[in-house]
Order: structure tokens, then C-alpha cells, then sequence
């Protein structure tokens, strides 16, 4: 505690140069925590886990919602299967297909069902019953809602379907947040085309172990048909269609690697430029009984606190960012919100320790390694 | 029986291909409370043996025994923790370290000891009233006279009440008046608080006011002078 306050002293030293050295930390960590948020949203989307009872059934061989034409009727086809427990229609319409930033996404559901099939959607303002009794009513995802600056009551257009703002929803199913849920039949006229035409169906099976069996009964079902289908559990599904966005994803990481380095060598040159400025006084304080231990502790000791201080303001700058923003990644009709969550801000926080500790190892070894006669005389 | 005792001491360093002895066979004596000048030109050796008396170097050869612990044989971490407990060290530029406060300046050597906050309050205020600072003990260096700070740098040599003090130089960057209330301070620590002091000296005037001088040239110790 002792030389924790003696270390942090020595950081206000050189208020300017410690200032640029945190900038600079809180630059990369921001990278840093950027790149974790998009990987960690990435595998919320994409890795199963015992609750993923969903299968979606879609087109063979198609990707893009706009060419994935099912009948509607294969809805009670499905449902007679053995181990199926709901089945829901959905009709999707995007303004892109390919990997952007700036998708909207419809989702065509029979308005009955959307409560009982997805219980876990919460209405942050406007009604449910408002829904219910407008035949062009939206229930607009939070995140999306506030990218759009949308509000229940307005009215709202876009790739030529006009709705109207039920309510705003919040769901702890990250892909709930970024979609405008409208009423089936009115998304099937609206985007023309045409009743009796799904895009795909959200399957919920009776357990886990039942999702192989199902997928398999039911693409042999519709095996001979003239819309045959691919059917997939939910997540396997998001990590096959949106491949592009995987891939960039992907790539992100060796930037984050690249932020990574970039902070510990600042950190590093930062502590060995206050190291070589303090040769003296370092010696000074070894020839008053300070071990090279406790000068050790102090350089790190440094390091560790720019890396702290300035990580802290990195990482809580990009949660911040990717919160205030609602960033959403889409591809292929299904969407990724970049969401920040507390592991990557224990995992900033920690990697920004553990580079402090690292950029400091060498100048500490540096600061103690010259023999004190020598160092006195510098 | 001496509180120093350096017997057949030898100091000799490679630098390059050449070794240089900046102390050959030398041995001496001091006594507990003595305050000990050490005058000889540049290259005599005075500074090798301030450093080998105060523990921040050991000798090639011979024997160096201070307060009955021969140090000779120490290595580098048990060198700095005897000198943690047992020296003071006052240098010339006093070496303060200009962040820090006159009062925490001082403190700096109760950092390394197991002492309460209030421990280290009462023995740097103690220290500091030694010196006649308590009125300046929240000023950085910057805001002290060239006198004041070496009075700090004093007040940080003596806090953990060390039985040795060494100084190099200690009047060599001050004006004479503040010169001399600093060679009267320091005999005050010798005679009234019975510190053993070895100071380095090019100044007659500051060696004059030590017990006893010795003159020391290529190494070797060549006259002693004893004051009356």
C-alpha cells in the first residue's frame, strides 16, 4: 500500500506524458474490448447449449430470406411429426442479404402465436392489444427501435412496407431486439409475395436429444416435395447462412491481437522512459535500504496502474459505445447485436493488468540490475 | 573498542583491461560518537571509502567491521538491509525527491519498517524538529532553500535512528552561513546524540569542525589530523 501511493506519485511526475500513455492504453483497450464484444455476441449466436430446442426449417439450398419460399401450409405437416411441440410460420423481409451494418428486418409471425411461441419478450412501451387489433401494427425490437429513433404511436417505412409502432420489445434473445415483428398475412401482401408463403419455420422440440431425429423426419418429409427444406437447430443454423459476417468477425480478431501489442509496447516504452529518467533517484532510494525487490514493486507497480487506468477507460468507453449505439451486425436476414456484457469487461480489465504487468517486468529488471555504485555516480 | 574498524582493507576494480585500486591496505579506526572528516584530492579514494563504510560497496580484501558485524563478507540484499537499519546517508545535491513533501521525504526509510502511521508521524516530526523544519514539513523541495533541503535530507538520514550517518560532501552545494548551521547540526548529532559521522570534505573550514580529519591520497591514508 505503501509503495502503491509512492508508485502513483511518481505517475503524476510527468502529468502529461502519463495522460498520453493512458490515452493511448484506452485507444487500444476500446479496439481491444470492441473486438471481444463482436466474438462474444458472435458465440452467444453460434454455439449451442443444453436449452436450444429450435430447429428452423428453410429452403434447400438457399441462404437469403427473399429465395427461401415455403408453403404455409406445411405448418400442419410439421406439427403432426412425433417430438415437435410448437411450430411457428415466419416470413422474413430485409433491405440486405449481404453482411451490413444498417439491416432491417421484418419478421411476418401469426400474431396469436407470438406471445405463447416467445414468452420470454417483455413490452417496453405500447401494447400488446394494440398489436393484436392493427392488421399493419409492428412490435419494433429495442434495439433497432432506438438505432431508428422509434417510439410507440409512430409510423415507420422501409423496403415498402409502412407500419405502425405497437410497442417497443426487449427479450433476452439478442436476435428479438434487432427485428420488427408485423403480422403474417400483412407482411406476405405488403412485400408481394403473396399468401400462403413462409420463409421458413421455427420448430420447438420436446427435448435436446429429440433436435437430430426431428430435423431428419422432417426433410424426409418434404424430401420428394417441390420445396424440399434443410432443417437445422437454431444456432447451427445463424453459424451456416451468415457465413460472411462469421468470416469478418473472424478477422477482427488479429485486430484486437494487434491492439493488444500495440499497449504493451507503449506501456513498456512508457515505464522504461520513466526507469531511464529516474536512475538516480532509484539508487538514491536503494543506498536509504530500499531492496531491489521493493524498486521492482514500484516500477510495476506503475505499469500496472497505467495499464489499469487506462484500460478502465478503454473498456467502459466501448461498453459504453456498443450500448448507447446498438450496433447490428446483419447478413442473410438473421442479425447479431453487438451487445456488451460483463465478461468482456472483466476480460479488458484483466488483460490491461496483465499487460502492465508484463510492459513493467523488463524496465524493473532494468531499474535494479545496475550496480548502485555505478548507478550514484550516473 | 571502535565502532569502525577496517582493517588491511583493499578496493580494486576492473574498468576496460586495466584494474584500478582506489584504497590499498588501508586501516583505521573510529570511535562510537566520532565525527570523522575525509580530505584528499579527486581519485584519493575517499568517496571508494565512504561507499565501503556505509555498505553501498564491499571490499576486495580485508576487514570491515562496523558496530561489531563484519559487513565485508555481506552480499548485495543483506548489505541493503543492514543499511536500512543501521546508516544515514546525507549526499551533496540532498537528493530529495521532488514529489514528495519535506514530511514524506522523510518518511521514506519508515516505509521499509513495520511502523504505524502515528509511529511514523511522531519520528518524522522529531526529525524534522531536530533539524528546525516543522514549519516547512508540507513543502516540496522546490519551495526550500538549498540549507532547508539538506536540513530534509538530514532529517531523512537520522529518522530510523541509524548509529551510523555518512555524508558526501554535505556542505558542498551551500552558501557558508548555511554551510556552517549544517556542520553545527551535524556535530550536535555527534556530541548530543552520539551518531557516528563520516563525512567527505574538500572544505578545510567543514573538516575543522570534525573531531578528527584524515587525509587520504592514491588510496593511501597519509596524515591525521586531530582537532582540539
Amino acid at each position: 500500500m505503501k509503495l502503491l501511493s509512492l508508485a502513483l506519485k511518481n505517475l503524476t511526475r510527468h502529468r502529461l506524458r502519463s495522460l498520453l500513455t493512458i490515452m493511448g492504453v484506452a485507444a487500444g483497450m476500446f479496439l481491444y474490448s470492441s473486438v471481444q464484444t463482436m466474438q462474444e455476441s458472435l458465440s452467444g449466436a453460434t454455439e449451442m447449449n443444453a436449452n436450444d430446442t429450435t430447429l428452423v426449417v428453410y429452403r434447400e439450398n438457399r441462404f437469403c430470406p427473399s429465395t427461401s419460399r415455403l408453403p404455409e401450409h406445411y405448418l400442419e405437416t410439421i406439427k403432426r411429426i412425433p417430438g415437435v411441440n410448437e411450430v411457428l410460420p415466419i416470413q422474413i423481409v430485409v433491405n440486405n442479404c449481404g453482411a451490413s451494418l444498417d439491416v432491417i428486418a421484418f419478421r411476418g409471425v401469426p400474431p396469436e402465436s407470438l406471445k405463447q411461441y416467445n414468452p420470454d419478450i417483455k413490452i417496453e412501451s405500447g401494447s400488446y392489444e394494440h398489436f393484436m387489433k392493427r392488421s399493419d401494427a409492428a412490435l419494433i425490437g429495442k434495439h433497432l427501435a432506438q438505432k431508428r429513433g422509434l417510439s410507440a404511436g409512430d409510423k415507420f417505412e422501409a423496403v415498402g412496407v409502412n407500419v405502425y409502432v405497437a410497442g417497443i420489445i426487449s427479450s433476452d434473445a439478442a436476435q428479438d431486439e434487432n427485428v420488427a415483428y408485423v403480422h403474417l398475412p400483412f407482411l406476405q401482401q405488403a412485400s408481394k409475395i403473396g399468401l400462403g408463403i413462409v420463409t421458413q419455420f421455427n420448430v420447438k422440440v420436446d427435448s435436446v436429444n429429440q433436435l437430430d431425429s426431428v430435423a431428419g423426419k422432417i426433410d424426409e418429409t418434404f424430401e420428394s416435395d417441390q420445396q424440399p427444406t434443410t432443417t437445422r437447430p437454431e444456432k447451427a443454423f445463424f453459424a451456416e447462412t451468415a457465413k460472411q459476417m462469421i468470416e469478418l468477425i473472424g478477422f477482427t480478431q488479429w485486430l484486437g491481437i494487434g491492439a493488444v501489442l500495440a499497449v504493451l509496447g507503449l506501456v513498456a516504452n512508457a515505464v522504461l522512459l520513466i526507469v531511464r529518467g529516474r536512475v538516480k533517484e532509484t539508487a538514491i532510494l536503494q543506498t536509504l535500504g530500499y531492496s531491489r525487490f521493493a524498486i521492482a514493486k514500484i516500477v510495476v507497480l506503475e505499469g500496472l496502474l497505467l495499464g489499469l487506468v487506462g484500460g478502465a477507460t478503454g473498456v467502459l468507453g466501448a461498453l459504453g459505445f456498443f450500448h448507447f449505439k446498438a450496433f447490428t451486425i446483419g447478413n442473410e436476414g438473421l442479425t447479431l447485436a453487438l451487445s456488451p456484457s460483463p465478461t468482456v469487461l472483466l476480460s479488458g480489465i484483466s488483460v490491461s493488468l496483465t499487460l502492465g504487468l508484463l510492459a513493467s517486468l523488463y524496465p524493473a529488471w532494468k531499474a535494479t540490475s545496475r550496480p548502485l555504485v555505478q548507478s550514484l555516480s550516473h | 573498542m571502535s565502532f569502525i574498524s577496517i582493517r588491511s582493507v583493499t578496493k580494486s576494480f576492473t574498468k576496460g583491461k586495466t584494474t584500478i585500486t582506489p584504497l590499498e591496505d588501508l586501516s583505521l579506526d573510529v570511535t562510537k560518537g566520532e565525527f570523522l572528516a575525509l580530505m584528499g584530492p579527486s581519485g584519493s579514494g575517499k568517496t571508494t571509502l565512504l561507499n565501503l563504510v556505509a555498505g553501498i560497496d564491499s571490499p576486495t580484501h580485508g576487514e570491515l567491521t562496523i558496530d561489531s558485524r563484519n559487513i565485508a563478507g555481506l552480499s548485495r540484499a543483506e548489505l541493503t538491509r543492514w543499511r536500512a537499519k543501521h546508516v544515514g546517508y546525507i549526499f551533496q545535491l540532498y537528493h530529495l525527491v521532488p514529489i514528495l513533501s519535506a514530511y514524506e521525504n522523510v518518511e521514506l526509510p519508515l516505509l521499509l519498517g513495520k511502523f504505524s502511521k502515528s509511529e511514523r508521524k511522531e519520528k518524522i516530526m522529531a526529525a524534522l524538529d531536530l533539524v528546525g523544519l516543522t514549519d516547512r514539513a508540507h513543502h516540496r523541495p522546490s519551495e526550500l532553500s538549498g540549507g532547508q533541503e539538506q536540513r530534509v535530507a538530514i532529517a531523512r538520514a537520522i529518522v530510523h535512528d541509524p548509529g551510523l550517518l555518512v555524508a558526501d560532501e554535505p556542505t558542498g552545494d551551500l552558501d557558508r552561513e548555511s554551510a556552517d548551521s549544517i556542520l553545527a547540526l551535524l556535530n550536535q548529532l555527534a556530541g548530543e546524540h552520539n551518531k557516528t559521522i563520516v563525512m567527505v570534505t574538500h572544505d578545510p573550514k567543514a573538516a575543522a569542525s570534525a573531531h578528527r580529519t584524515l587525509h587520504l591520497e592514491k588510496g593511501q591514508l597519509i596524515e591525521q589530523n586531530l582537532q582540539s
